[in-house]
């Protein structure tokens, strides 16, 4: 018998991983390569000149090696072996529990020529280990040529590059157990998901402290409808650009999750995936896929300004009114022009929106549009931009999807409303009589209310411009022993210095006086049923819930009984009053922080925060 | 807080469902002699409040709490001044919710 390898032996090995004593085991003949000793074992690589995988020699063994029979390089005839995962890698092991020596060291190690049709390997140009193919195989003999620069791969390796993009059903005996996405989490690692490709970011270079590198992202949707973001980067990046598709269905699994960082959310989700070169992603068959619904969270026209100038996308469904021609606008960034296209929809919230479509919305869809309005269909968008044009906008960005007439419970609704009533009603655009920075409060306190948790919740709101909103709390402390005021002019308000001699001085006046009044400025910490948050205060709206100008104040604080200026403050808590406030970014220490400045104060009306509640109660029970 | 004894938020329309069991509303005061107080209650009926009234005077809007007796009359065990000034749409709304779709949430 020619002294060799037993052709595809290794390939026989994994595709027989637990064979049977008993039964006669084809002739595997293969070459020992890399033999050390590790711990009181011999591990080694199994060759058979194309494919290797990690073996181990059990201690029954090592005799063998030691009295020389056994030789790095050498043949061995395995007898009874074992196959089995490394647990924490995609590799598995050969245990040689029984063999006989072939042969003894030879004089190099055994690589065939492979050709790259007969082996069936698909190369791609992206792929880690490249195979620079030769020509054929001669005979059943084994050419040994010293210079080759054939890379031998392990055998996992080589049957996930051939089973790449398969079906699982080639898989053997692993029925796969799918988790849906709701239920992952950072604590339990076990699990594969099945979902659809419904979102593919561009693939993007970074250069930060530690280097450079790449990353891209994807969204992935359920069957459930849950969706979560996925992110590589570097060799992940690499590895999986091509393979993920837009609208492909895959199994998953080997990802790691963490909580989501709010800043970049465009799911909702409140974990985030990210798959390293360990993960594994493989296509599912035709038979498996499924297409996943667009999953709508709508949010009704007169509500859309808590989202004005924030950084969530929304969704609205409404009825078209009106389709504008095509625009031409020029961007500002590169002076390019961008076709642009504003439809009107209204909903039963009898009020109408504006919402910018552009580049192929406004030219493709928008002419759908336009072709089908006079029969006032439905239309439901899914990822707004919330902006303050003319009080409430909306506008399309690129992951913005759009329905006509959309197969939904919420489009049947709309559709109904409208033939019965909404057509006649006479309708209101939602953004008038709205500006940001409306001083009176009466109507200012009732839109946009928002409860202290939707502030707190997103840190980067106000990034760009400040966003307003009004709430309903209870000043649950104010520190008795912060500074309360500053010295203010008594012409101009702003803030004085010591001047020359007694007196104090005020930049904006340029001129000395004796007197000086105090006003105040403070952050006290409100409450409402979703939580807590600092506001700041300055002097108009303090002295409101105060009760007394912080002159009176600070003359309280110095009287001999302290308790006076304490229980002055006390009183202030625990009774409830309407906010508007703004929220804006601020930087302190080099950190960016955010900051909820009350723009004005009024008392509760009960009978209309009644009526805001009613109104809230009967809106939900007909969601 | 007592709540052995629970009262149902009633408007006109609902106090004929819990005749003979203790109910709540509150009405605007019409008339007061010695038959007892008439009142109008939140959706326009007009009902009888009997019972010994509180010796302070009363407001305009006045809650009742007490036995029902009849579909428009209720015999008062309490009396509480609820000023000259309220929104009855707002309170008729609340009747309706607490023995509508709500009625789990009272008792």
């Amino acid at each position: 018998m020619a002294k060799t390898v037993t052709p595809d032996a290794i390939s026989i090995l994994l595709s027989n991983p637990s064979p049977d004593s008993s039964s006669n085991l084809p002739e595997i003949v293969v070459q020992v390569l890399d033999l050390k000793l590790t711990g009181n074992r011999y591990m080694f690589n199994a060759s058979d000149g194309k494919l290797t995988v990690r073996g181990i020699l059990p201690s029954n063994l090592s005799s063998e090696v030691i009295s020389g029979n056994i030789q790095n390089k050498g043949l061995i005839r395995i007898l009874d072996y074992t196959v089995n995962d490394i647990p924490t890698k995609s590799e598995k092991y050969l245990i040689v529990t029984k063999c006989e020596v072939v042969a003894p060291a030879l004089e190099m190690e055994i690589k065939s020529e492979v050709k790259s049709e007969e082996v069936g390997i698909i190369l791609k140009p992206k792929q880690e280990n490249e195979m620079k193919s030769e020509v054929k195989r001669e005979g059943a003999g084994i050419l040994v040529k010293p210079k080759q620069e054939i890379v031998t791969k392990s055998a996992a390796q080589i049957v996930h590059e051939q089973r790449g993009n398969m079906a699982p059903s080639a898989r053997l005996a692993m029925t796969r157990r799918v988790h849906p996405l709701v239920s992952l989490n950072p604590y339990q690692g076990n699990w594969t998901i099945k979902v659809s490709v419904t979102s593919k970011g561009n693939m993007r270079t970074y250069k930060n402290a530690r280097g450079e590198g790449c990353v891209f992202n994807v969204e992935l949707t359920d069957e459930d409808g849950t969706q979560i973001q996925a992110t590589m980067f570097n060799e992940a990046a690499r590895k999986f650009y091509d393979r993920f598709q837009l609208g492909k269905v895959y199994y998953i699994s080997r990802g790691t999750l963490r909580v989501a960082n709010k800043q970049f959310k465009t799911v909702q989700n409140d974990y985030e995936m990210n798959l390293n070169e360990n993960s594994e992603v493989e296509e599912a068959s035709n038979e498996e896929t499924f297409i996943p619904e667009t999953k709508f969270n709508f949010v009704q026209i007169d509500e859309l300004g808590r989202y004005v100038n924030g950084s969530d996308l929304v969704d609205v469904i409404g009825v078209l009114q009106s389709v504008s021609p095509t625009m031409s606008i020029r961007r500002k960034s590169n002076n390019e022009m961008v076709p642009k296209r504003d439809i009107t929809v209204a909903d039963e919230t009898k009020r109408t929106v504006v919402v910018s479509l552009w580049n192929d919305l406004a030219t493709n869809l928008g002419q759908e549009l336009l072709d089908v309005v006079d029969q006032s269909p439905v239309v439901a968008i899914k990822s707004l931009k919330v902006g303050d044009f003319q009080g409430i906008s909306l506008s399309a960005v690129g992951r913005s999807t759009v329905l006509i007439n959309p197969d939904i419970p919420e489009s049947k609704k709309l559709k109904a409303w409208f033939d019965s009533e909404g057509k006649g009603t006479s309708m209101a655009p939602v953004g008038s009589g709205l500006s940001p920075s409306t001083k009176t409060g009466v109507r200012s306190m009732y839109s946009d209310r928002v409860t202290l948790s939707h502030i707190t919740s997103d840190p980067s709101m106000g990034e760009e411009k400040p966003v307003y909103f009004s709430i309903r709390g209870f000043i649950s402390l104010i520190k008795p022993d912060q500074t309360m005021w500053y010295r203010a002019c008594k012409t101009c308000n702003k803030k004085v210095t010591d001047g020359m001699g007694s007196g104090y001085w005020c930049e904006g006046c340029q001129k000395n006086d004796d007197e000086c009044s105090l006003r105040y400025i403070m952050v006290v910490r409100v409450s409402d049923e979703s939580g807590e948050a600092w506001i700041s205060v300055f002097n108009n709206e303090a002295e409101k819930m105060i009760g007394c100008s912080a002159d009176e104040l600070d003359k309280l604080k110095s009287q001999m009984e302290e308790n006076s200026y304490q229980m002055k403050l006390k009183e202030v808590t625990w009774v409830p009053y309407l906010f508007r406030v703004s929220v804006t970014q601020h930087e302190y220490n080099n950190e960016k922080r955010q900051r909820i400045t009350a723009r004005d104060v009024a008392p509760v009306d009960f009978a209309a925060e009644s009526k805001l509640l009613l109104e809230e109660l009967t809106k939900k029970a007909s969601q | 807080m007592d709540t052995s004894n629970p009262a149902v938020f009633v408007n006109g329309a609902l106090l004929r469902m819990y005749v003979g069991r203790r109910v709540r509303t509150v009405i605007q005061v019409i008339q007061s002699d010695s038959g007892g107080v008439t009142g109008k209650s939140t959706d326009d009926h007009q009902l009888v409040v009997k019972g010994s009234q509180p010796t302070i005077p009363l407001t305009n809007f006045v809650e009742v709490i007490g036995i029902a007796d009849s579909d428009r009359s209720i015999r008062a065990e309490m009396w509480t001044n609820f000023g000259n000034t309220f929104d009855t749409n707002n309170y008729n709304q609340l009747c309706q919710l607490a023995n509508g779709e709500y009625k789990h949430l009272f008792i």
